[in-house]
């Protein structure tokens, strides 16, 4: 306070600038932490964000387009006939799912067992932007303009991806399941097993298997619809390795996730049944 | 004369910081991502000592949301270290002129770890982020681009000024 002299108001001073400034971040990371009360500044301010995000897109942009124009038309076939290729393999799957599915829909309907509905969901592209904190974030094209919601589930064909964790007027950040805090409910598609996958930095680990559980390499996890968030049934890594906790109460087992994180371009955005959802 | 010099300064603040934003936001490769100095805190720090008014806080306050929002941090994580990093600066600035290069440089290095000091503990009180160290490698590149930084903005600076 030793700046401030006696024709200096109190209000001019840097110390009372600091302070007002400190306490206004203050309160907002309390509204922003707790009850989500921040989010209309969030909203407007994303505004402002925009630009700066295209002005990183549009080189990355421009080289997508240059690389279509370049590219010969040879190595354009080369991709359709893959293309068409993967097209008849899946169609083939689809094929034999219809069976499975008709089969399965008479076995719930004896059973009496709700019906689970199809998927709604809706694609949103990925911004390559770097994320300069602790956390694990991507960044998609869609906000709450879109009618995104926090703790939305985001897929894309290979598995899992995480869920909206930040959001914004026209983008939003999506933290993913590697992040250390997040917590996914799955099952072990084997034995029907329920646990929770921790993120880890680079994989999943499942931490909470008792040491009787059977649990082997190579089984798939999935989600299991838990907390319903995730929809039930969805795939998320593979069994890695499988060790014993020093206490030899639980079995650490570390698992990959199918999702090729570095290299996204594009998910999908799980919409909310909007009838009853199944829950056991 | 003076004046004309001092209505130029805010475009070319402006103008750094906003290139500051965008050095950050670029999709380096991880190996460099780890050594990526705080760009923004860097020429908020330049800003704060060059011109040691406290108008810079101001701009620190901003500039530290609109980082928040493209970061999909705590809304004013970033805010509050800047404003910080600014007043610290700010309130030395005039016993910093003194001094050489070297302890300047010091001085900056010193705010700069403060800086990313608050930001930890914001993150650990958040999300129970535990710090490690090699957050600290951040404060290796700055103290190797801040002589750069600040001679290329003096630069700039008196060319500006030279030509109005």
């Amino acid at each position: 306070m030793e700046s401030l002299t006696s024709n200096q108001k109190v209000t001019k001073s840097p110390l009372f600038k600091f302070l007002i400034l400190e306490f206004i971040c203050l309160s907002l990371m309390i509204a922003d932490k707790n009850h989500q009360l921040a989010q209309p500044v969030r909203n407007t301010l994303s505004l402002a964000a925009i630009p700066l995000i295209k002005i990183i897109e549009w080189p990355q942009d421009m080289y997508q387009i240059i690389q279509v124009a370049l590219s010969r038309q040879a190595q354009l076939i080369e991709e359709n006939t893959q293309l068409k290729e993967q097209l008849i393999d899946t169609q083939l799957k689809v094929q034999q799912n219809v069976s499975l599915a008709a089969e399965n829909e008479r076995l719930r309907n004896m059973l009496n067992a709700t019906t689970v509905s199809p998927l709604t969901t809706s694609v949103a592209f990925v911004s390559n932007i770097n994320q300069h904190q602790k956390k694990q974030h991507i960044i998609i094209d869609q906000g709450t303009a879109q009618g995104i919601h926090v703790g939305q589930a985001v897929l894309n064909l290979e598995g899992v991806i995480g869920q909206v964790d930040v959001l914004g007027q026209h983008f939003s950040h999506v933290i993913l399941i590697t992040d250390t805090a997040h917590a996914l409910p799955v099952e072990i598609l084997r034995t029907g097993m329920r646990t929770i996958a921790y993120g880890n930095g680079e994989s999943i680990s499942l931490n909470e298997v008792p040491t009787s559980a059977d649990i082997q390499i190579g089984d798939v996890v999935v989600t299991s619809g838990f907390g319903n968030r995730f929809p039930r049934g969805l795939k998320v890594a593979e069994i890695e390795s499988i060790t014993v906790s020093p206490d030899r109460t639980f079995q650490t087992s570390v698992a990959k996730p199918y999702a090729h994180f570095e290299r996204l371009t594009e998910v999908f955005m799980v919409w909310p049944f909007n009838t009853n959802t199944p829950n056991e | 004369m003076n004046k004309k010099h001092k209505q130029g300064v805010p475009y070319i603040m402006h103008l750094s910081i906003l290139c500051a934003l965008l050095l950050m936001l670029i999709p380096w490769p991880d190996a460099i991502i780890k050594y990526q100095p705080h760009w923004v805190a860097l020429l908020v720090a330049y800003w704060s000592f060059n011109t040691a008014s406290n108008r810079v806080m101001l701009v620190a306050f901003c500039y530290g949301l609109l980082l928040d929002i493209l970061m999909g941090s705590l809304l004013g994580k970033h805010g509050m270290s800047l404003v910080a990093l600014s007043f610290l600066v700010t309130k030395s600035a005039k016993q910093l002129r003194m001094t050489s290069m070297g302890q300047l440089m010091a001085m900056v290095i010193v705010l700069l770890f403060n800086d990313i000091i608050i930001r930890a503990i914001i993150d650990w009180l958040s999300f129970g982020y535990k710090p490690a160290v090699v957050d600290m490698l951040p404060l290796i590149t700055a103290a190797l681009t801040w002589p750069w930084i600040k001679y290329l903005l003096d630069r700039i600076q008196v060319s500006y000024r030279n030509s109005s």
